[in-house]
């Protein structure tokens, strides 16, 4: 899922200078299982922000709602009949969910309330660790289910460098370096074979928005989005 | 709009936000024949070995049909009980089919936010601490 971490107080604060009343809203998918966006981290946020101004005598007023996925329009459709009474909107979900709260209400500000950090797992309560890129050349089936794009600090699809120190990274010792596990578990299931060719080089440059409509639904929408 | 954790329930609260969507509720659990279509559809009634409560009809019906029926004048526990139908038994994958239309994930979305307005919120087992063998 996506991690994020909520804002600085003052960042948001900056964001919000001169609206004087907002809408914060939650997302009930990723950020809210991340503890960044839900709506406890909603309700928290508001009375941080509302003893905030109300200590320097700003007016300011937020009411908070969440809907249950800000990347589905399902859901945001929800905010339709309130986001009119408002004069900008905070959203709690990450760069996707701005992004299409922005798209479907054009005249107000939408301002981001956390930060998308990346890709990750739940280690365990609290604990979340990058896991993928979202490269879009997947390369796992042969390096073992460890992905060297985000755990290598140099992103490499040969590795290893010449860097490693023992089993650490060079960057650092309490970093593990990816292809010494990566070589490790491929040793482990007697498949070393899958890194002794060489693999060419991504196409980095091919940056493009990415976009996915599943074979099926490609005569519903191709000549409407090509 | 929500309020900071509570132990009471707001049952005109509850009220206003039925009151809001009302029409389409209504036609929504008016509708609803118990052809139990929406269950095939359910990847989680399918996995939990045809668990009525993990049908999605059953699911919007103890849910807000309730809500509906008693007009809000619910108490904190069966708003708990509701919490574990709304969160533990549905992803809200959005793949529930029904032939009358009815358009459950929004219904259960709805629900949802019913309950978020009383402070009650989805159960994550990694955030509870409880692992999901206890949450059975």
């Amino acid at each position: 899922m996506v991690i994020a971490e909520i804002k600085p107080l003052d960042e948001i604060k900056q964001l919000l200078g001169g609206y004087r009343k907002v809408l914060n809203t939650g997302c009930g998918g990723c950020t809210s299982v991340c503890l960044a966006g839900g709506q406890k981290e909603v309700d928290i946020l508001n009375t941080k922000l509302s003893l905030s101004f109300k200590a320097e005598n700003v007016p300011f007023e937020i009411d908070g709602f969440t809907v249950e996925r800000q990347c589905e329009i399902q859901f945001i459709s929800e905010l339709d009949r309130m986001v009119g009474k408002y004069d900008a909107i905070l959203s709690m979900a990450c760069g996707a969910g701005v992004q299409f709260l922005a798209e479907r209400y054009p005249d107000k500000p939408v301002f981001p309330g956390v930060n998308s950090t990346f890709v990750g797992v739940n280690k365990d309560i609290g604990w979340y660790e990058e896991r993928c890129k979202c490269c879009g050349d997947c390369v796992l089936g042969f390096t073992g289910g460890i992905c060297p794009v985000s755990m290598c600090a140099k992103s490499l699809f040969n590795g290893p460098c010449g860097g490693p120190q023992g089993e650490s990274c060079e960057v650092s010792k309490d970093i593990p370096c990816a292809w010494v596990a990566i070589h490790k578990r491929l040793k482990a299931q007697n498949r070393l074979d899958n890194i002794k060719a060489i693999h060419g080089p991504r196409e980095w440059r091919d940056q493009v928005q990415g976009r996915i409509i599943l074979e099926p639904y490609k005569a519903r929408y191709v000549k409407n989005t090509e | 709009m929500t309020h900071i954790a509570k132990k009471t329930v707001d049952s005109s609260r509850i009220r206003e936000i039925l009151d809001g969507k009302k029409a389409r509720m209504k036609t929504c659990l008016q509708a609803c024949a118990a052809c139990s279509l929406c269950a095939d559809s359910c990847f989680m009634f399918n996995g939990k070995d045809g668990d009525p409560q993990y049908m999605p009809s059953y699911k919007v019906i103890k849910t807000l049909g309730r809500l509906y029926r008693k007009r809000g004048n619910v108490s904190r526990a069966e708003l708990e009980r509701m919490q574990q139908l709304l969160w533990r038994n549905c992803v809200l994958c959005g793949r529930c089919y029904c032939p009358f239309g009815i358009d459950i994930p929004n219904m259960i979305a709805f629900a949802r936010g019913i309950l978020r307005s009383q402070g009650i919120y989805g159960v994550f087992p990694h955030t509870s601490g409880s692992t999901e063998a206890e949450l059975q």
